[in-house]
């Protein structure tokens, strides 16, 4: 599941590339639509900050 | 509540304002969206523009200026400077948050209504299909406003021309995820803008420092998103660049942000729908400015759209001419610098540097952008066409 574990500067950067368009910025969060999200990674790798992650549920 | 207007504008930073206060100086109603809590704030940007386009656009306070500058100097991966002729250089760094303040200030003055904390999370579409107004999301609530045109300014992180239908997902090598710091108490040349190129300081990008008053300075780095890893992403090459280059500093504020690297989108009007500024990745790809596109972007979507308004037999028409003018103005320039920034981002550290050398060689009253690219062409022939073709405008 894609969690976001880091801190979160809200630039966005991650929403314009997300080809799911599984992700949002709301006033003061990043959202996460878990449903669409197909776990690519792209987000993951190009956060500014290493925010994002990708947790395997055990 | 008001809740049927002539032009809704998605978005506040420079495209969308312009947007607004346009629409409204031409008599539309206009009501602009802002997901933030305050205009112009975080300032995610270097705040370099041009001089001359920048008073072309609107009266410029004082206030907005910190900076005047005059000289260009790239510094590269040996640590070597290559300057260049100055006089061409004619720019700014801004104060962009007073700058987007008091546009929004004058937007308001014009007519437009502002709402802020308003995140637009949908398009509104009426039962033929057609986008007729957005839902938005305050605080926890929802509300819908109609509207006749909806105006997309809402950046990089754009999801309105997606959910129009518009294939707008950036690529990751046509983005760069950047970081900044502005720092405070340096010594530096007040009048000279730094570029650090090669990929030791920040890979398919570049790094940035541009002064600003009181010795302070944005000093930050964009790299392609192609070489952004969790492990080693913009953040770790800045706090590298900052330890070699100034490691005593202090830091007033730390910003990130991402810039669309791409040529303009293909489609930047759809029926009732305008795309401006970095939603319609309207950057140019070389050097990453786009603060000036937005602006001359959102002034043309705001006219397009208050024409539209008056006269709705004629949209189809002013929107097409809209997309044509975009695309004369700068949307066939970025063609070209797209490709150049293909080749120049390719290159490896000596190369750079040993370009670098070559261009010292010329005097420096010679020694203008077109004569580094003459010697990059030197060394790749092809590139010719693409490097007139950008500075003529052909
Ligand atoms: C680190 C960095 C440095 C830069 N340096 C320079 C530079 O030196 N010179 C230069 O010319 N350009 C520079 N740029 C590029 C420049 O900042 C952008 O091109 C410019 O801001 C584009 O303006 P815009 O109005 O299109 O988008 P933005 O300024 O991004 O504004 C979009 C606004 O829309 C809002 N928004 C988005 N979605 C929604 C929604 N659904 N609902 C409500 N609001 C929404 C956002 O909160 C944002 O305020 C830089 C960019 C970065 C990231």
């Amino acid at each position: 599941m894609l969690v976001l574990s880091g801190h979160c500067d809200q630039c966005g950067t991650c929403v314009a590339v997300c080809p799911a368009n599984a992700l949002m910025l709301t006033e003061s969060a990043l959202v996460i639509d878990h449903e669409r999200c197909t776990l690519c990674a792209l987000c993951v790798n190009i956060c500014p900050f290493a925010a994002l992650e990708i947790k395997h549920e055990d | 509540m008001k809740t049927e207007w002539d032009i809704i504008v998605v978005g506040g930073g420079p495209a969308g304002i312009f947007a607004a206060l346009e629409a409204a100086k031409a008599g539309a109603s206009v009501l602009l969206f802002e997901r933030k809590r305050e205009m112009g704030i975080p300032v995610r940007c270097g705040e370099a523009v041009g001089k001359v386009d920048f008073h072309s656009y609107t009266e410029v306070d004082p206030r907005w200026i910190s900076t005047e500058i005059n000289t260009f100097v790239m510094v590269l991966p040996n640590g070597k400077e290559v300057k260049l002729k100055s006089n061409i250089y004619a720019g700014y760094i801004i104060n962009r948050d007073l700058f987007e303040y008091d546009m929004a200030a004058r937007a308001a003055a014009a007519g437009a209504c502002i709402r802020m904390r308003s995140n637009v999370c949908d398009l509104l579409k009426n039962v033929s299909g057609e986008i007729c107004g957005v839902r938005v999301e305050k605080r926890g609530t929802f509300q819908e406003y109609h509207a006749r045109i909806v105006i997309a300014a809402d950046g990089v992180e754009s999801r309105i021309a997606r959910q129009a239908g518009i294939a707008s997902v950036l690529n990751i090598r046509d983005i760069e995820p950047c970081v900044q710091a502005t720092l405070s108490g340096v010594d530096i040349p007040e009048k000279a803008l730094y570029l650090y190129v090669g990929t030791c300081y920040a890979p398919g990008g570049y790094a940035w420092v541009f002064p600003k008053a009181n010795r302070c300075a944005n000093v930050g780095l964009g790299i392609n998103g192609k070489y952004s890893k969790r492990g080693r992403n913009a953040e770790s090459y800045l706090q590298d660049f900052l330890k070699r280059f100034f490691p005593e500093a202090s830091v007033q504020r730390y910003v990130s942000g991402g810039v669309p690297v791409s040529t303009n989108l293909e489609t930047l009007s759809l029926k009732n729908l305008l795309i401006t500024g970095d939603a319609g990745h309207m950057v140019n790809p070389l050097n990453g400015g786009g603060i000036t596109h937005a602006i001359e972007s959102g002034i043309r979507a705001g006219k397009a759209a208050a024409g539209a308004c008056r006269k709705p037999g004629e949209m189809q028409s002013l929107f097409d001419v809209y997309e044509k003018d975009i695309y004369r103005r700068f949307g066939k320039n970025h063609e070209s610098q797209y490709r150049i920034k293909e080749l120049v981002y390719q290159m490896n550290d000596e190369e750079y540097n040993r370009i670098g050398e070559e261009v010292l060689k010329i005097d420096l009253k010679k020694r203008s952008f077109l004569a580094v690219f003459r010697k990059v062409v030197k060394e790749h022939p092809g590139f010719l066409a693409d490097v007139l073709r950008a500075f003529t405008g052909i």
